[in-house]
């Protein structure tokens, strides 16, 4: 690929986002006093920086260029992760799980299933989410580094890996959750003017939008899906309507905004009940904005970067960037490119820290007979963590984000777990007759179920079934939850009193004895 | 006794005659694979005929059925009180009933557009 050429300009544009950057974060320092401010904000965090944190910390710089890819090869189909895999599981995840999770006053989710459960549950559930974010952070910091920084624009990537490991970890341990929050606010404003900047250049140069269509559509018949949204459920490509609506409209979507520690923690920093569920609402209204800018260029790309053959369909962006953006807006658009990075790095190490320090420092503390630190220690301990994080991630980024292989591997394991955790997550909150030992079948059977259904060739169309291996696999840790559930001895009132949803939600007693609970 | 080149003409021989036995014996993993295909197939594979079978318009319905029962769930089913507990003014442009209405709409029209 050739590299693109940065002017001065652009350079100067980047330099100034890079420092603004790190001096508005460096000014959050202020409001971080202690380990609360530090983790969740001082829970004072208004709806719009909630919504404008949570899309940005979800899309990543690779994401530009991967989304457009998809686009290029798939069609619009590929913008249903922002559209079915977002609104309808924001508004399940603003009015069922979001108003539980802030009543209940937990910092993590596997906080939350150690007091439905037990300890154990939280320390395996919390190790299993600190491994994958270390990995991912590794991972995102050498592709934007070596594919992105140094095959785009010729960039050293070690150069590129360590300024913005240095930035981003730098405003990240001073600022906390405050520093990631407010950043994030300039960053997705930075990434919506790069991004429009570029989609609108595009739809210029192809003529408008009916030209685009019309354009695409004569290039075969291969190309007349490209503008449908939900393709027959016999498709083999991989997003048949029934894995959309299904595996990611209700099952992966819902877990991605109900469990994930990264979306979910704004939410636990909001000023209020009413901020919390606003931030998500508002968050999914913005993302709803995302497919236009990163899926629609790839569109583009089909008329404008002529012989780009399809298994290259990832520099479909990097290509339209070079034809059409001029000095000035190309500075710009890398800058949008950084902010996704760095936003999305900084959401994923403070997360990280917070669950480290919470589900297993703090469960280890517990089973040493030590009680939980106090707020002054929590807060030197958080920082030591997210330095030492960044640090630890920026040295092992080029061997274990050379190793791709063990990332998707990874990733596919995880995916195993999300249809049989949302299950057990689910059932623990609406069913106050689901036990411990129902929740443990449920996720060690519907695992199971995962790996048989994604290793057995033929039974879905879809070459890569993995939405409705989510589905299937949710379905049956449900029924798995409940049947044990009804067979074992029911929980004592007191251990599930203020901790299953209709407590919390409308018994006024259940309340007060959770934040006795939550206070002690 | 055999000679050392009657021994490796036996072996030679043998594996030869052995190989196309040896490629055609499935592995343990590919006999568990089809043992679970056994069982699942008939479970999925009529499914999957029923759902290619089914019209265009029943896909249209479930794709935008997902924003329109999320709204009609939080506008019709939720509790006033509690979708828009906590919120600092009482106001029409706070009530989260209408910002969930906002957000999804423009999905729908999406929805309905690229179909």
């Amino acid at each position: 690929m050739e590299v693109v050429g940065l002017h001065a300009v652009d350079i100067v544009i980047i330099g100034v986002y890079m420092l603004g950057t790190l001096l508005l974060g460096w000014w959050c320092t202020r409001y971080v006093g202690n380990a609360e401010d530090f983790f969740v904000a001082g829970k004072a965090l208004p709806f719009w920086a909630i919504g404008f944190s949570i899309v940005v910390s979800d899309i990543g710089a690779v994401d530009f260029v991967a989304v457009a890819g998809a686009a290029f090869k798939n069609g619009v189909a590929a913008a249903n992760f922002d559209w079915m895999g977002s609104m309808p599981a924001m508004v399940i995840a603003a009015f069922l799980f979001v108003p539980y999770f802030w009543r209940s006053g937990v910092f993590t989710i596997p906080e939350f299933l150690g007091r439905r459960y037990n300890s154990a549950v939280q320390f395996i559930n919390g190790m299993i989410w600190v491994i994958f974010l270390f990995l991912m952070l590794a991972v995102m910091q050498w592709m934007t580094a070596d594919k992105l920084m140094h095959t785009v624009l010729g960039w050293d990537p070690y150069f590129a890996l360590w300024i913005t490991a240095g930035i981003t970890g730098f405003y990240t341990f001073t600022g906390g959750l405050t520093a990631v929050v407010f950043t994030d606010v300039v960053q997705l404003v930075v990434m919506y003017v790069g991004g429009f900047g570029l989609l609108a250049l595009s739809l210029w140069e192809v003529g408008g939008w009916t030209s685009l269509q019309e354009q695409i559509l004569a290039k075969g018949p291969e190309f007349q899906d490209h503008f449908k949204l939900l393709l027959p459920h016999d498709t083999t490509g991989p997003f048949p309507w029934t894995g959309i609506v299904f595996g990611l409209g209700l099952v992966l979507a819902v877990a991605y905004m109900s469990g994930n520690q990264v979306i979910v923690q704004r939410t636990l920093g909001a000023r209020t009940e009413w901020d919390a569920k606003g931030g998500m609402l508002f968050g999914g209204f913005l993302k709803s904005m995302i497919p236009l800018m990163v899926a629609l260029p790839g569109l583009c790309a089909l008329v404008l970067v002529k012989d780009l053959p399809m298994e290259e369909a990832d520099s479909a962006v990097p290509e339209m960037i070079r034809m059409l953006l001029p000095p000035g807006l190309r500075g710009l658009m890398f800058a949008a490119l950084f902010a996704a990075l760095m936003s999305s790095i900084s959401g994923t190490l403070n997360s990280t820290a917070t669950m480290f320090l919470t589900d297993i420092v703090g469960q280890f503390r517990k089973w040493t007979g030590r009680g939980p630190l106090n707020e002054k220690t929590g807060l030197r301990v958080g920082r030591i963590l997210t330095a030492a994080l960044i640090i630890t991630t920026a040295l092992l980024a080029e061997p274990i984000g050379n190793r791709t292989q063990l990332y998707v591997y990874i990733q596919t394991l995880l995916s195993f777990f999300q249809g049989p955790v949302l299950a057990v997550l689910l059932l623990g909150i609406v069913w106050p007759r689901a036990t411990g030992y129902g929740g443990l079948a449920g996720l060690v059977l519907g695992v199971c179920m995962s790996f048989i259904l994604n290793f057995t060739p033929g039974l879905f169309p879809s070459e890569d079934p993995f939405l409705f291996v989510a589905w299937w696999s949710f379905v049956f840790a449900l029924v798995v939850v409940v049947v044990v559930s009804l067979l074992t001895k029911r929980e004592p009132p007191e251990k599930i009193r203020g901790l299953v949803w209709s407590s919390v939600v409308s018994d006024l007693e259940a309340q007060e004895a959770l934040e006795e609970r939550v206070s002690s | 006794m055999a000679s050392t080149a009657e021994v490796s003409e036996t072996l030679e021989r043998g594996l030869t005659e052995a190989a196309p036995l040896v490629q055609n014996t499935p592995t343990v993993i590919e006999q568990i694979q089809s043992a679970f295909h056994d069982v699942f197939a008939p479970v999925f594979h009529p499914m999957n005929s029923v759902l290619a079978g089914l019209p265009n318009w029943v896909m249209q319905v479930f794709g935008v059925g997902m924003f329109v029962m999320a709204m009609v769930w939080v506008v019709v089913f939720l509790n006033k009180d509690y979708v828009n507990h906590g919120r600092p003014y009482k106001s029409i442009w706070t009530d989260l009933r209408l910002w969930t209405c906002l957000s999804m709409l423009p999905h729908v029209a999406v929805y309905l557009y690229f179909r």
